[in-house]
């Protein structure tokens, strides 16, 4: 009875990876799909969340200079909670599109014979640096608040910057008209 | 080309009436249809066509919302300060209201980043928390 019950729990477990192994790698590498993801991606980071001027408001100094001299005590921690809060979640958003780039990086250099090889590792390289940058600036925010770490910021969006460059270019061959075809088609898809 | 034309005509006859962008930002979102997404706007609609008229608006608005994003904290409560007096409503009232309600929530154009938008709810919340503390300071309330 207990080996029944040992075989029946090797099975089911040899089931379970079966099933999580079949669900990650249901989208096939470089589909149109990962390239559609990639390219909200750089869209998110350039138009969304890497713009100097929201960097720049975000982390403002001059906007605590001004509630500092002007509100009470109550109205400075919220406005430190508030600002926090933001600050996280605006790194954890850079991170998340970071990785999702990555991702098609990753997967598409396999599948792509025109990504330019050097371009790829400067990437890879970018990204891993920038994957470990978030989480040190996310802990470092979390830790000692929002203006804390005030250079690494800059630095992390320049970084951030120039790897969506970097990206940019790699991806340029796949152009408008592409991704038109590719985003009517997973349109399609989703609406049926 | 048309939407240009749409844009400059909406910014030469309305907008500049309206210096603010708090104001300009309100004015817009109240241009829009909740249901559909789509603003109305018949003059600019007659002047072109709805379909151009709608795309402008929506263009104004996202500037609009931009320019706000952009303010400093101290601006966007000059801003708020200003706007009140012109509703002509006791700013306790409107505080009030304002950190109930939210309004500002559907003031948002469309496809923003919620981070962006996250960022100018947050500010909203700071200046009207700046806004009451200088009430409460500027006339005590009374002692029951």
């Amino acid at each position: 009875m207990i080996q029944l019950i040992f075989f029946l729990s090797i099975g089911a477990l040899l089931f379970a990876s079966l099933f999580f192994l079949a669900r990650r790698n249901s989208r096939p590498e470089g589909s149109s799909g990962a390239l559609i993801e990639a390219r909200q991606a750089l869209v998110a980071l350039q138009a969304g969340l890497l713009p100097a001027e929201l960097v720049h408001r975000i982390f403002a100094n001059e906007d605590w200079e001004f509630v500092r001299s002007e509100a009470p005590a109550k109205v400075r921690e919220l406005f430190m909670e508030e600002r926090k809060k933001v600050a996280l979640l605006w790194v954890e958003q850079v991170r998340t599109q970071i990785r999702s780039l990555r991702r098609f990086h990753r997967g598409s250099a396999r599948s792509y014979a025109r990504l330019n090889p050097r371009l790829e590792m400067e990437l890879a390289l970018s990204f891993a640096w920038l994957m470990s940058a978030c989480r040190l600036l996310q802990l470092v925010v979390y830790v000692g608040g929002p203006y804390a770490a005030p250079r690494m910021v800059g630095a992390m969006a320049n970084a951030a910057s120039r790897a969506c460059k970097i990206s940019e270019q790699s991806l340029a061959f796949l152009n408008a008209a592409q991704l038109g075809i590719l985003s009517s088609g997973s349109t399609g898809q989703a609406a049926s | 080309m048309d939407v240009e034309h749409a844009v400059e005509d909406l910014r030469h006859r309305t907008l500049s009436e309206i210096p603010r962008s708090l104001d300009r930002l309100i004015y817009l979102a109240s241009m829009r249809d909740y249901n559909t997404g789509l603003y109305y706007h018949d003059g600019l609609a007659s002047r072109f066509t709805q379909d151009v008229a709608c795309e402008a608006l929506a263009d104004c608005h996202r500037e609009a919302f931009n320019q706000l994003v952009s303010c400093s904290l101290r601006d966007l409560v000059g801003q708020m300060e200003e706007y009140i007096n012109s509703t002509h409503t006791s700013p306790r009232n409107f505080v009030t209201a304002w950190r109930k309600l939210e309004p500002y929530r559907v003031a948002v154009p469309v496809e923003t980043d919620p981070v962006v938008a996250h960022f100018l709810f947050s500010s909203f919340k700071i200046a009207l928390a700046v806004l009451e503390a200088r009430l409460r300071s500027a006339q005590p309330e009374p002692v029951a």
